[in-house]
């Protein structure tokens, strides 16, 4: 053993060092067989096998593509382990992106441009992509991820829960024109004092994934920031605003469950949550009666959020050019059909009541055009930033202190705006 | 590993010169036996240890942005970033708040456990098991149960409602949350500390207690001027263990808190994860490895120095 | 050895123990019977200390989802291996600095000292592109490699050295008189009477490899090849939700045989400890 760890560790030191003149990253193009290596954070089962039975099919067509895997990270180490493999000059060869990252990879060059691979690709239909859903991963005017979820946020309904305790259902509210922010914090306020339960959970949002607030303060005309990104929103006028009514709901209308209480809408804990429709699968057959509805209205009107993620080509893969061609194949219609069960698709032929019910079979087609095809053709996408993880850890530390029963709105939201400037501007 | 034999030493040796002395003394062949035994670990150091360090400081002087694929020499602008880096203060506040109060809970909690299963008892071999299981559960797990636990309306502030106390909320209070992720990481480790304190007591020998009751000592002095004493090599060892490992823990404050409420559980190897890994600034996290790996090795040292003046039996 | 306690005294210690125990045997025993609720009922207010309706259908869907037998074995056989070499190393370096003079012992100790105070968040990313230029990524070499040699196994050298030190001198002289090398004083006098610091090695070491989560995230990629703590994270739902049942029933089996061996080992490593003492 001895003698054979000599070698290996004069290589390793060697390797140490040639590492570090690796890191710029050539862009070699190889035409040779090409094995390619896809990162997505789902180990779900039925996922694998789809995009492996997509993978075979493409394979079948092209040789030259040896192999194709498709490496489940684990979802909350997703970017670290892919920043580290990047760092360590094993970069996959395509990748999925979280939007939240979306404006990091994209602006970077990290990615290769998708464009013309993918209007040159036979029966690719490009025009079909909502451009709505392509803004996010565009950057001066090219295409650099494709987002293959959009998935629009809804609110989905504890009817029985509601019932129980003497109010009106959301359908009762929408037919009267009044599903509002406003009432719906009264019922859920309602719904908690009459059974102990709680009333509305903006879920993932947990007092720590703000983000996920935008679904909220978006109907106030509410934004974190510009559309350029250069200021900060958090203390207009109508932020200010939008979080006083939320402070007041949280704390003394007991409208929704206090910082560090969990309710799960799933397991019946709460009357309504606000989530994307994907977590449809997660109600139970033999559960309470449910329904699924759009946003409530806020004082600027009726609006839509969306959530997105990508898939994107990497420059540092050696094979970039055969990977953009397998993401041409993997989001063709055909394909972009079937991973429509899982994923709402950019698509807008495919944005209909109809093709989504084939694979949404627990959504009524009249929920799947309010919520998801409607909210796809008018949704914001949720807040993101070149740099996000960054001000999101420093928005996230500076409402903290908005989330205790006497809080200073204005004052706090003027010290998040004082914190995040600096990086905005950057 | 039977070629790290001495006796290999003398078979290739050169014959004697003349009258002088043979080369291969008995001093240097122990040398020799010396480098041979600590080769394994010493080249494993220098290349999985020392290697990786001296990298990173090379990192720390340069901006690196792993998704744009640049890597360009700056200098000492990390450092320079690291001087006015205005969450520094706090950070480090954090970390010390944490190592402190893990090493001086975790320490008194093992001691505590120790002594009580000393005492001539059946079943302490249950209890034994029992404050060692969590040593060997999922980390992960742990961490979320005790999320759970640490809840507003979670299963602690549920008991202490039934003897009509209002507890707090444990993770999102400033002062609470620091104490919570402390106590939880206590839980989980204490048994390996207990272990090792168990075993001291029981090397402890009984005359010398014997010896005191007949002076009329009371049990408390016993404790101080018997038991502390000759257990004191192993509090050394736990120390140190604890210590070092309270400086590089991690997961259960991405677990429970990522690092708040405001900053104020964001502890130093919190911090250069997030800058590393999260904000991509690999160049900065470098550097911040470098302050904390400076750290350590200056508390390490002090301990070391101190084992000198309290340390009952050092040979 | 403590002396005998009056009736009074014995019950309030039970007392205090069972209540101390509370804290370390509760998220266990959580953990244990939520893997045979149903999702719905695990996070339920207040929780159910027994499952309604017991069922054991996450520990079959445990072995459907993922290769879940063989990451138990690599998981196994990486632990032992570390184990086993780790001993080796650590026994012989730990030997060397505590009994043997040489030059330069003092510093080369200092250096060796140095893999105490780093964390793997520090190290991973040159680890990670040295092995990846070895072409050993997605291999399991890097999780047995650097424990045995590098950062990890530097506490058990330093265990094993405060061990030797505290070891009486006089047999090992005795038995060099008698014209024993170095080695063979070291193999045949001093290794057996270093048994139970040995065991508290064997202990610390096999945890930790087994415990492993960054590296093995960082380094492995196919499923055949993950280890346990990476495993548990693979069980999710369709949208990235955990699948709280099965993750549970995953991580039972993944502490529970770990529990047994030290069950059955406890007595003899604790008192083995005892015996000699951990000496500074």
């Amino acid at each position: 053993m001895s003698s054979g760890k000599g070698t290996r560790v004069a290589a390793a030191a060697l390797a140490g060092m040639l590492a570090l003149s690796a890191c710029g990253g050539g862009t070699a193009q190889d035409s040779g067989p090409a094995s390619l290596r896809v990162t997505v954070w789902s180990a779900n089962e039925a996922h694998l096998k789809l995009f492996n039975e997509i993978a075979d099919e493409y394979r079948q067509n092209n040789p030259d593509v040896t192999a194709i895997t498709f490496d489940p990270l684990p979802f909350e180490n997703y970017t670290t382990t892919l920043t580290t493999q990047i760092a360590g000059g094993n970069a996959p060869d395509l990748a999925w992106v979280f939007e939240s990252s979306a404006p990091d990879f994209v602006a970077s060059g990290a990615l290769v441009p998708l464009d013309e691979t993918l209007k040159k690709t036979e029966g690719y239909e490009y025009d079909d992509l909502s451009p709505a859903t392509l803004k996010l991963w565009q950057h001066d005017g090219q295409l650099y991820a494709y987002p293959f979820s959009t998935s629009p946020f809804g609110v989905f309904v504890n009817t029985d829960l509601l019932k129980r305790a003497g109010q009106k259902t959301p359908a009762e509210l929408i037919d009267a024109g009044q599903w509002t922010w406003e009432t719906v914090f009264a019922a859920a306020g309602a719904t908690q004092a009459a059974t102990g339960k709680a009333g509305l959970v903006i879920r993932d949002f947990d007092y720590k994934g703000w983000d996920y607030l935008s679904t909220y303060w978006t109907g106030w005309g509410a934004e974190a920031w510009s559309e350029d990104g250069k200021t900060c929103g958090f203390a207009s006028p109508e932020m200010v605003e939008a979080m006083t009514t939320l402070h007041r709901a949280i704390f003394t209308g007991k409208a929704l469950p206090g910082p560090g209480t969990t309710a799960d809408f799933f397991a019946g804990d709460a009357a309504m949550t606000v989530t994307q429709i994907s977590r449809a699968s997660l109600l139970e057959d033999d559960g309470f009666a449910w329904d699924l509805v759009p946003l409530p209205v806020g004082p600027k009107g009726p609006y839509a959020v969306v959530g997105q993620a990508g898939i994107g080509v990497l420059k540092s893969s050696p094979h970039a050019e055969a990977a953009a061609d397998f993401l041409a194949f993997l989001t063709n219609p055909t394909n972009s059909a079937k991973l429509a069960q899982f994923f709402p698709p950019p698509r807008q032929s495919q944005l209909t009541a109809q093709t989504l019910a084939k694979t949404n079979p627990k959504l009524k087609p009249e929920q799947l055009q309010r919520v998801v095809i409607d909210g796809i053709a008018s949704g914001v996408v949720k807040p993101s930033h070149t740099g996000q993880a960054e001000i999101s850890q420093q928005v996230r530390a500076g409402l903290d202190p908005l989330w205790t029963p006497n809080a200073n709105v204005r004052g706090v939201l003027d010290d998040v705006c004082a914190k995040i400037q600096p990086l905005l501007a950057k | 590993m039977t070629r790290t034999d001495t006796r290999v030493g003398p078979a290739t040796a050169r014959p004697t010169l003349g009258r002088r002395r043979p080369y291969w003394t008995g001093r240097r062949r122990d040398q020799l036996t010396g480098y041979l035994f600590i080769a394994p670990q010493l080249v494993g150091s220098a290349v999985f240890v020392i290697l990786p360090l001296a990298l990173v400081v090379w990192y720390s002087l340069h901006e690196w942005n792993v998704l744009a694929g640049t890597f360009t020499f700056v200098g000492a602008d990390n450092y320079a970033t690291l001087a006015d880096d205005p969450n520094l203060g706090s950070v480090l506040r954090a970390t010390g708040l944490f190592s402190v109060g893990l090493v001086v809970l975790n320490l008194a909690l093992a001691l505590l456990l120790a002594v009580l299963l000393n005492q001539k008892l059946r079943g302490t071999t249950l209890f034994r098991t029992l404050f060692f299981s969590p040593v060997v559960v999922s980390l992960v797990a742990w961490t979320i149960v005790w999320g759970f636990l640490l809840q507003d309306n979670g299963g602690i502030n549920g008991l202490l409602d039934t003897i009509g106390v209002a507890g707090p909320n444990w993770l999102r209070g400033e002062g609470t949350a620091m104490f919570s992720v402390v106590v939880v990481q206590v839980f989980k480790n204490v048994g390996l500390n207990m272990v090792l304190f168990l075993a001291a007591l029981q090397a402890v020998p009984g005359e010398l207690y014997e010896a005191a009751e007949v002076d009329g000592a009371s049990r408390m002095r016993q404790f101080w001027r018997i038991t502390v004493p000759l257990i004191s090599p192993t509090i050394l060892l736990t120390s140190i263990i604890t210590v070092v490992g309270s400086l590089q823990v991690f997961a259960q404050i991405a677990v429970l808190t990522q690092g708040g409420p405001g900053t104020s559980t964001t502890v130093l190897v919190y911090y250069l994860y997030q800058q590393a890994f999260q904000f991509h600034h690999f160049g900065y996290g470098a550097t911040l490895s470098i302050v904390l790996f400076g750290i350590v090795l200056a508390l390490t040292v002090l301990q070391w120095q101190l084992r000198k003046r309290w340390v009952f039996h050092e040979s | 050895m403590s002396r005998d306690l009056s009736p009074r005294t014995k019950l309030v210690l039970y007392g205090v123990l069972l209540v101390l125990s509370v804290p370390f045997v509760f998220p266990t025993w959580w953990m244990v019977t939520s893997s045979l609720k149903p999702v719905s009922e695990i996070f339920s207010f207040p929780p159910q200390l027994l499952p309604l309706n017991p069922r054991f259908g996450a520990y079959q869907r445990v072995f459907d989802l993922q290769p879940f037998g063989q990451q138990y074995v690599n998981s196994l056989y990486i632990a032992l291996l570390v184990t086993v070499g780790t001993l080796a190393v650590s026994a012989l370096a730990g030997y060397a600095f505590a009994r043997i003079r040489f030059r330069g012992q003092n510093v080369l100790f200092l250096v060796v000292l140095a893999g105490l105070l780093i964390p793997s968040e520090v190290t991973i990313v040159p680890l990670f592109q040295m092995f990846f230029k070895l072409g050993l990524i997605d291999t399991h070499w890097p999780l047995i490699l650097v424990p045995i040699l590098g950062a990890p196994s530097v506490l058990a050298t330093f265990i094993m050295r405060q061990f030797f030190l505290g070891l009486p001198g006089e047999l090992e002289e005795a038995a060099r008189v008698d014209g024993l090398g170095r080695f063979a004083t070291f193999w045949k006098i001093a290794l057996p009477l270093s048994r139970p610091a040995l065991g508290a090695v064997a202990i610390f070491t096999f945890l930790h490899s087994w415990n492993l989560y960054l590296e093995p995230i960082v380094f492995l990629s196919s499923p055949e090849k993950f280890t346990l703590p990476q495993a548990l994270t693979q069980f999710v739902d369709a949208y990235g939700g955990p699948m709280w049942d099965v993750q549970l029933a995953a991580a039972s089996m993944t502490a529970l045989p770990v529990l047994v061996v030290f069950v059955i080992a406890q007595k003899q490593f604790v008192e083995g400890l005892a015996h000699t003492g951990l000496k500074g």
